[in-house]
């Protein structure tokens, strides 16, 4: 039986497989099912601003239709957002101490920050409240088409300096892969403080429905093939780093965690596979890498960790090789 | 119903002296008078000192304002009014010189006509729907001044009249709360005959009324003239009195209470949960009001420890806020300043008190958002970071959203700041009656016809049931759940 704890963050994890911060993180029975089902950390739900203010909106609306509540000229009301983020924060900070008052796993919080307002300040109060670590998510939409790169990537690091000022907690930074030069960006988020990065977040997107001329959502679950990028970046960016390294995207399964620690990852962060399969999955999952740990004679983690990371190849620029030049030159 | 009150106006208009008084002008002698304008005190007087703002319409002003009105067949400007004063009769009473006359109109459905002629928003209510207003674009009938003018005129007269109460029944029915919406209720109960107590947490009567409206605004004696009419009426007052914790409703029941109205208020002050906000210095505009005004803080004879700032910062747009920063300048801030994050249009405050407030010299930080308050060595807040916002997109409401711009972040010196953003509906009732049916907002839901909540003996109105209400409108639940009481006890209690 081979031995599958993990330092992340600073933290002792049982596995390297954390749940990420998904609607499967949202409740403490949810969260305890997956804690019996030997996951090694959790990331709650995150936090969104704009999730405030669609819930602020929505109560408004519900308050307009019950004519008994007044609206108008009513000082609360013109505040509701402000009402319903401290509840909504209220609720959040209860979750993480029911949570964990009953399981005994790692629970890192999760907040969506867009800007260094009052996001950054909310950090605090989530240490407070007993969280083990702090995974920003953090995402600045390019459709500000008069700012540039630069100040952009500032934000970033702007945010990860605010919340380091505040808390003792690790912090964790989760980003996408639309970067000019993403690995230099991860390496400043190192400079700047941060614990460890999550590869890569995924985001909604949209689709068309050519039928109806509609837009709509595309699918929300990821698929195995998107590992493929994360993959190449855990590869590049793991050498490179001294902070952890969680890969996120299209990790289903036991082999898939396999290849995301070979290739560098401290751990892997999955949702989708559990949706579709429920948190027995994560049995499963478990029980592959414990299998292929004996198959190959490894009797912990760190023996392989990284061994097929950019730095440690013979022939690193397999992971830089983006076009497919002689393979679709090839096809007639 | 509906038609019955139509009905029931026209007859009214159609009385003798009503067509008589509209013969007496031409509606275009009316239509080109200019409305009266408000009598103030001097800014720079008044905001050093607790006299009322508005000193109230000389009788013939009154009179003059009055021909103004076209009696209207049709009167739109009832509709605007919460609770249905009959406004043309009481305003043709006034061009009548029957002053006394008027009042006892205001008071066929409004018990505190001094009081509402004073605060209430007319502009966005009579006044809003006054024929002037929607059809002639011209400035309303000063609705709210008139009603004002004739419920001085019969304070000030030494004839107020009692209202008639009928036989006492010696049934008990409790009322939670001595603000306007349990005044109003107390009244009307008591005129139906029941035996009345009202029970007040705070050690006087008259809730927000006097906790939380300034002198300079409704002076107190005006409020306490209204307190001893039901007093003679037969009402009792317990204060410092709180249901729910003093006695419990079942200690109360067993005490004879066949029926409850909860009037309890919105009590429950909000602040912005920002870095900071626990220093000393800082304050919620109830606490702050309260302390003023109940609690004589300004005052070197009371022990209430003075809070009278050099710096004072009020954040929030409402009349509370306006209420905050203007008495902030009367305790002699060199700075009294209101800081809100939308634009002046987005404000809830009246027009009235905004510009009352200007007048006064009180700064105003439009488009501004606390970020975060500093302190000194002894926990005392010295400075705060502000930020400046632009209006986004407008939301569910139809205002403008305001987001912040980045990187506009600036420093304030203040010594006390004052958190006006809103309050909660007060939990200690909801708390008390665990089945008592309350929506996410903490408010009581009750029937809207009769008031009554899923309690079947409590009743409720004003800010508990309605989160933050005008006067007027929590007077008007008061009046219906006092109807909704006594049908309850003619149904219930008197068939057992």
């Amino acid at each position: 039986m081979a031995d599958l704890t993990t330092k992340y963050l600073g933290l002792t994890l049982r596995n390297p497989i954390v749940v990420a911060s998904s609607g499967l993180t949202d409740s403490v029975e949810d969260i305890v099912e997956l804690d019996k089902n030997g996951v090694g950390a959790v990331v709650l739900k995150s936090i969104f601003e704009e999730q405030i203010l669609l819930e602020a909106e929505h109560s408004l609306r519900k308050a307009e239709e019950d004519s008994m509540i007044y609206t108008e000229l009513s000082e609360t009301l013109d505040y509701i957002d402000e009402h319903i983020k401290e509840k909504e924060l209220g609720n959040y900070l209860d979750l993480i101490r029911e949570v964990k008052s009953k399981v005994m796993i790692p629970v890192i919080a999760s907040v969506n920050c867009i800007t260094t307002r009052e996001w950054t300040t909310f950090a605090k109060q989530i240490e407070d409240a007993g969280a083990d670590a702090l995974e920003l998510n953090v995402f600045i939409m390019p459709f500000n088409f008069d700012a540039n790169s630069i100040e952009k990537e500032q934000v970033y690091y702007d945010i990860v300096n605010k919340v380091k000022e505040l808390v003792n907690i690790p912090v964790s930074v989760k980003i996408s892969p639309y970067f000019a030069n993403l690995g230099k960006v991860i390496q400043r988020l190192e400079e700047h403080g941060a614990n460890g990065v999550v590869m890569f977040n995924r985001f909604a997107s949209p689709d068309i429905d050519t039928d109806a001329e509609k837009v709509t959502s595309a699918e929300v679950l990821s698929h195995p093939f998107e590992m493929a990028n994360t993959l190449r970046w855990v590869a590049i960016m793991s050498g490179r780093l001294k902070m952890d390294i969680a890969a996120s995207t299209g990790i289903h399964d036991g082999d898939a965690v396999v290849k995301q620690l070979l290739a560098g990852a401290t751990v892997t962060q999955m949702a989708s596979a559990i949706y579709k399969n429920g948190p027995e999955h994560i049995v499963n999952v478990l029980k592959f890498v414990n299998d292929w740990m004996d198959k190959k004679g490894y009797n912990y983690i760190d023996q392989f960790r990284g061994k097929l990371s950019q730095g440690k190849m013979e022939h690193p620029e397999v992971y830089e090789r983006m076009q497919f030049m002689r393979y679709f030159s090839e096809i007639k | 119903m509906i038609e019955n009150i139509i009905d029931y106006l026209k007859e009214e208009r159609s009385q003798e002296w009503r067509a008589e008084l509209r013969k007496s002008l031409k509606a275009k002698e009316r239509t080109s008078r200019e409305r009266v304008k408000m009598p103030e005190e001097d800014p720079n007087i008044r905001n050093k000192s607790n006299t009322e703002v508005n000193t109230g319409l000389p009788i013939e002003n009154a009179v003059l304002e009055a021909q103004r009105c076209l009696d209207c067949p049709e009167p739109t400007c009832m509709d605007g009014c919460p609770v249905g004063i009959n406004i043309p009769k009481f305003v043709k009473k006034i061009e009548a010189k029957d002053f006394l006359g008027a009042a006892s109109v205001l008071k066929e459905t409004n018990g505190l006509p001094a009081v509402c002629g004073r605060v209430c928003p007319q502009e966005k209510q009579c006044e809003a729907s006054c024929f002037y207003t929607v059809k002639l674009k011209k400035p309303p009938i000063a609705i709210g001044y008139l009603e004002r003018f004739a419920a001085d005129y019969e304070r000030n007269s030494g004839k107020m009249a009692v209202p008639e109460v009928h036989e006492k029944n010696g049934i008990k029915v409790g009322v939670v709360g001595s603000g306007p919406a349990g005044l109003a209720a107390a009244g009307d109960l008591a005129k139906f005959g029941y035996d009345v107590t009202v029970f007040e947490a705070l050690h006087e009567i008259g809730g927000v009324l006097k906790y939380g409206i300034p002198e300079f605004r409704l002076p107190n004696e005006i409020v306490d003239v209204e307190i001893d009419n039901l007093r003679k009426m037969g009402v009792k007052f317990k204060t410092n009195f709180l249901v729910g914790k003093t006695a419990s409703f079942d200690d109360l029941k067993k005490e004879g209470y066949k029926a409850f109205f909860v009037g309890s208020g919105a009590g429950l002050p909000r602040f912005m949960n920002i870095p900071g906000e626990n220093y000393n210095g800082i304050f919620s505009s109830n606490e702050y009001l309260t302390r003023i005004n109940l609690m004589h803080a300004a005052d070197t004879e009371y022990d209430t420890p003075v809070i009278s700032g050099k710096n004072v910062a009020v954040i929030g747009g409402g009349n509370t806020a306006m209420d905050s920063v203007r008495t902030a300048k009367r305790l002699g801030a060199e700075r009294a300043i209101i800081i809100y994050r939308r634009s002046e249009k987005e404000m809830p405050a009246r027009v009235e008190e905004i510009k009352h407030a200007k007048e006064e010299g009180i700064e105003f930080m439009n488009l501004h958002n606390p970020l975060e308050y500093y302190a000194d060595e002894n926990g005392r807040v010295n400075r705060m970071k502000v930020q400046k916002m632009e209006l986004g997109e407008p939301d569910a409401s139809g205002r403008r959203r305001p987001v912040p711009i980045e990187g506009s972040e600036f420093y304030i010196d203040v010594d006390t700041v004052v958190v006006s953003v809103g309050v909660s509906p007060n939990p200690l009732i909801p708390k008390a009656l665990s089945h008592l049916k309350v929506t996410d907002w903490g408010t009581i839901v009750v029937d809207k016809e009769t008031m009554q909540s899923s309690v079947p003996e409590v009743f409720a109105g004003g800010d508990i049931v309605r989160g933050g209400a005008t006067v007027i409108l929590a007077m008007g639940d008061g009046r219906k759940a006092a109807a909704g009481i006594h049908k309850y006890i003619q149904e219930t209690v008197k068939a057992n």
